[in-house]
């Protein structure tokens, strides 16, 4: 019961965290910003709206935001959110849930070729390369928990008799790959300094630009499929930093959540204060992070016999 | 093992019935296909129900020219790969009845015909051969008859020459191969494959290495991989599938044969081999990703797969040398049930880049578009299959990964340097499943989606009703072994339970998982469906309007503004730039008022350029110095073979 509410609450609160973000870049900015409720207007407006397709597209191209969202919330299900176990989980599904990223990736990239716009076809290019990139520093990470937790399941890294944890015996390895792991949520979320989603140049975007024709309803599900990667990501985080364990639920929810915010804030910092990366700088900073993992999985060798 | 034998005969027969009826083109394609087809359904059903009921082996031999003895021996393994050979092969042939149009080419059909049924009858024998003399006569009858496949359209120079390298690779491959058999046979004096094991420690390596390089140019391992990409797309597009899917892996079962039969202690081996399958994982996608042609594309792209099988049965190896049970039943599982998911996926996608190269007149990337409202089946079939082969749930490459991966896991708990491998062979899938998705993004998404870059492209209309079916079928057949993979990992299980080390290890607890995945792969398509639903709902009595793709503001676009193949990869190139070299030719602007400007980029394959430079350069330098010994003078021709035979018997 508690796994169900606190999913659900969980894709309730999705488009008010990444309000935080624009508030406190507003705040840098030394401006008022917007309401904290602004996408929940957003994806009121956008599902009231209807939409335009282009004539060069296809099927697949309605199917990209439908595929992505559906991802995402797959994450989410799996993902012991706030102390909750999650809803489903088995050994062995990190594996499956990377993999289904993959297919929104996957679908995201063929909805922007689709259009045949040369603008979009760009982005899909830079998203596939990044993406390949990421890709060995999550299974890096992968490798590292299994080794240290003995487990292949969200709810097992956190809840085994190693949890991965801060507060437990490899707090220094694991600040590494907070640090890696801080990384991959830029890149596969396309904050600053990867990609940066305030952009007004089409030429220098790679999420926005991908989804430059999808409009309406498609649009909000594709929005709120990337709000949920987003919290997923900051969820994973929070779970690793997780100093603090109540009895009770709630108390743990308050807590959880109070540090999903502060995370949410600081990439709101970093926003503020870096600018983004020439494009060819950013494969450097992306293998950054495996760098890190590599070294930390390495050190486990004599760590633990 | 006489049901086998009976099968084999139909087939052959159906070859037969080909050259037969060539002169009647329709009757000669459905009397041929209809034998063959009947004997490999046979061969298939031969295999499966003996795979699932598998008791012992079975062994049969003959004498032969009174010296030799003709020895088969069907054990797990070998009923394992049957279950390709004789899944493909008549699915490969019933695509072939709309596929083999031309009526004026009518006796070559047929020899191709007969060919194909004497290359499915070989394939089933070197899975069988249980000793030297058999495994080799059904080896070079399995190259030989591939290589007259290969060839079909001899006119073309490309195709010859294609042909040509082939056969020098399956020859020098095979040379490799008697190097090692021949070394066997001096330290056991028998032919038998049973007495390897008995062989001193010490040459083990070196044989088991002279095997690798041997199975590995017929599997395409890199670097002796080159052939593929040039006679994959001059073959018909059948025969790709079946070369592709299905006679690759022949080398893949000859590398595991060998290394079962040896038994060699030293944790070398298997070292090798999983470091040799992430480097021909890695390139292999890497140059896919960079070919335009979708042929050639799908060719490196089964280097790809051949990587990841090889990583699959590396990680076997280790687990064996390791003692790690766990680790060496997942890898050689998951190695074993991808060869079988290449088969299907593979295959089926050489199908679909048949029927655009059929329809849309060519197999350049940058010259199609749009295909998937002109050929809606084909276009959603190679959909499926791109998914399958990147990798993706819920289809069914993600399952045969899914495995490597848990052995990979496995061996995460080991020491060293089987602990390093393990991780690298870890991330290297994951780099390799990246890789894969980029690179079928850009098959389905430049060549399919989008607008037509070409007039012919334009006018692409769907192929012929036995083309529909079959890729229809295989990628039904896709989803469900991603969705239901529990018949299919079993089966695969089955195949490996002639290894001595894995024997006994106790699956229940990953059957487990198994469901779990089924049940996730389930949930997950009715997610989608939902969330379909959920938008149908959302745009009901909406205003759905429809115009030309945002240009951000530029009014005048045209198709050849889309991106195109070469665009799309080139950062991704650019990345693995020393070992992915591109040669790029501008005619640059150096007038005031510029004129015509070109520019044209390529990528050249390194092992290639190598080979050029360090081996065929010198060869053709020595050669040139020894073109008096060729003088066409018949009686110093003759003189020759007299001092050969007195040499020879002089030293023997």
């Amino acid at each position: 019961m508690e796994s169900i509410f606190s999913f659900c609450f969980a894709v309730l609160i999705t488009p008010l965290l990444p309000a935080v973000i624009q508030k406190t870049k507003a705040f840098f900015a030394g401006k008022q910003g917007p309401p904290l409720l602004i996408n929940y207007f957003t994806l009121i407006k956008l599902f009231k709206k209807g939409s335009v397709y282009s004539t060069s597209t296809s099927f697949v191209f309605q199917m990209g935001p439908v595929v992505g969202c559906a991802t995402s919330l797959m994450m989410l299900l799996f993902f012991p959110l706030a102390g909750a176990a999650p809803i489903f989980s088995f050994h062995g599904d990190v594996l499956i849930l990377f993999y289904l990223m993959g297919l929104g990736r996957f679908f995201t990239i063929l909805a922007a070729l689709d259009t045949a716009s040369p603008f979009e076809g760009m982005g899909a290019a830079r998203e596939a390369f990044f993406s390949t990139l990421a890709e060995a520093t999550v299974f890096g990470i992968l490798v590292l928990f299994y080794r240290l937790s003995g487990s292949l399941s969200f709810a097992e890294f956190f809840s085994s008799t190693s949890p991965i944890n801060l507060s437990g015996a490899h707090a220094a390895l694991l600040i590494l790959v907070f640090i890696a792991l801080y990384i991959v949520m830029l890149t596969e979320n396309s904050r600053v300094p990867v990609d940066d989603p305030a952009t007004h140049l089409e030429l220098t975007m790679i999420h926005e630009v991908m989804i430059l024709d999808h409009s309406g309803p498609d649009l909000a599900l594709i929005e709120l499929g990337a709000w949920l990667k987003l919290l997923f990501y900051a969820a994973f985080l929070t779970r690793i930093v997780d100093l603090f364990h109540f009895q009770n639920f709630w108390l743990n929810s308050l807590y959880f959540y109070a540090v999903v915010t502060f995370i949410y804030v600081t990439i709101g910092t970093v926003e503020s204060i870096t600018a983004r990366l020439k494009m060819n700088m950013v494969p450097k900073f992306i293998l950054t992070p495996f760098a890190l993992v590599f070294f930390a999985t390495i050190l486990t060798m004599e760590l633990i016999k | 093992m006489n049901t086998l034998f009976t099968a084999l005969v139909i087939i052959l027969a159906g070859g037969a019935l080909a050259l037969l009826f060539s002169r009647r083109f329709v009757l000669m394609k459905m009397a041929t296909i209809g034998t063959t087809s009947t004997g490999c359904v046979i061969g298939l059903l031969y295999s499966i129900s003996h795979l699932l009921g598998y008791q012992a082996a079975i062994e049969k031999s003959w004498s032969w020219l009174h010296f030799f003895t003709l020895a088969f021996k069907v054990d797990s393994i070998a009923l394992f790969f049957l279950v390709p050979i004789f899944t493909i092969s008549p699915l490969a042939l019933m695509y072939s009845f709309h596929y083999m149009e031309n009526t004026e080419k009518s006796f070559r059909t047929a020899v191709n015909y007969f060919f194909f049924a004497v290359l499915v009858a070989s394939m089933a024998l070197v899975v069988t051969a249980a000793n030297m003399i058999t495994f080799v006569l059904a080896w070079e009858l399995m190259s030989l008859s591939s290589y007259f496949l290969v060839v079909f359209d001899y006119q073309v120079k490309e195709n010859r020459q294609a042909g040509y390298l082939y056969f020098i690779f399956a020859q020098g491959g095979a040379m490799l191969l008697f190097a090692a058999f021949a070394l066997l046979y001096h330290s056991t004096g028998s032919f038998d494959f049973s007495s390897f094991s008995s062989i001193p420690e010490g040459p083990k390596l070196l044989i088991f290495i002279l095997a690798f390089l041997g199975f590995g140019s017929k599997a395409g391992i890199f670097p002796l991989h080159i052939w593929l990409p040039k006679a994959h797309p001059a073959a018909p597009s059948h025969i790709s599938a079946i070369m592709s899917g299905v006679m690759i892996k022949m080398g893949i079962y000859g590398i595991f044969r060998m290394y079962l039969l040896l038994d060699a202690a030293t944790p070398l081996i298997g070292q090798i081999v999983l470091v040799v399958g992430m480097i021909t994982g890695i390139l292999g996608v890497v140059y896919a990703l960079a070919k335009q042609d979708i042929k050639e594309l799908l060719a490196y792209s089964s280097v790809e797969n051949i990587g990841i099988i090889l990583i699959g049965l590396g990680i076997g190896m280790v687990g064996v040398s390791e003692k790690n049970q766990a680790m060496a039943f997942f890898g050689f599982a998951g190695a074993f049930l991808h060869v079988f998911n290449h088969s299907i996926f593979k295959s089926l996608l050489f199908m679909g880049a048949g029927a655009v190269l059929h329809k849309a007149k060519s197999k350049n990337i940058n010259q199609l578009g749009g295909l998937m409202k002109r050929m809606p089946i084909t276009g959603k079939t190679f959909l499926a299959g791109s998914v399958a082969i990147s990798g993706l749930p819920p289809f069914s490459g993600f399952i045969g990964e899914f495995l490597i991966y848990y052995g990979a896991f496995h061996g995460v708990s080991n020491h060293r340097l089987s602990f390093i491998l393990a991780i690298l062979a870890i991330v290297t899938l994951a780099v390799i499943g990246g890789l894969a998705t980029a690179c079928f993004t850009k098959v389905v998404g430049l060549a399919f989606l989008g607008e037509p870059r070409t007039e012919k492209a334009a006018r692409a209309t769907e192929a012929g009703l036995s083309i529909n079916l079959v890729m229809i079928f295989m990628a039904i057949v896709c989803l469900v072994i991603g969705v239901i993979p529990e018949p299919f990992i079993r089966l695969s299980f089955a195949g490996i339970q002639g290894i001595a080390f894995t024997a006994g290890y106790n699956t229940r607890e990953f059957m487990v998982i198994v469901d779990h995945i089924s049940q996730t792969a389930v949930f997950f398509i009715g997610l989608v469906f939902f969330i379909g639903l959920l938008r149908k709902f959302l745009y009901k009595k909406k205003e759905i309007g429809s115009g030309g793709t945002w240009g951000c503001g530029f009014t005048q676009p045209t198709v050849r503004m889309q991106y195109t193949g070469t665009s799309y990869a080139a950062e991704m190139i650019d990345f693995y730039r020393p070992f992915v070299p591109t040669k790029t030719h501008y005619s640059g602007i150096n007038k005031i008022f510029p004129g015509k400007t070109t520019w044209d980029t390529k990528v050249e394959d390194v092992a290639e350029i190598y080979y050029q430079r360090y081996l065929t350069q010198p060869i053709l330098l020595v050669m040139n110095h020894l073109r008096w010994i060729q003088h066409g003078k018949i009686q110093l021709y003759i003189a020759y073979i007299v001092l050969t035979i007195i040499i020879l018997l002089c030293l023997l």
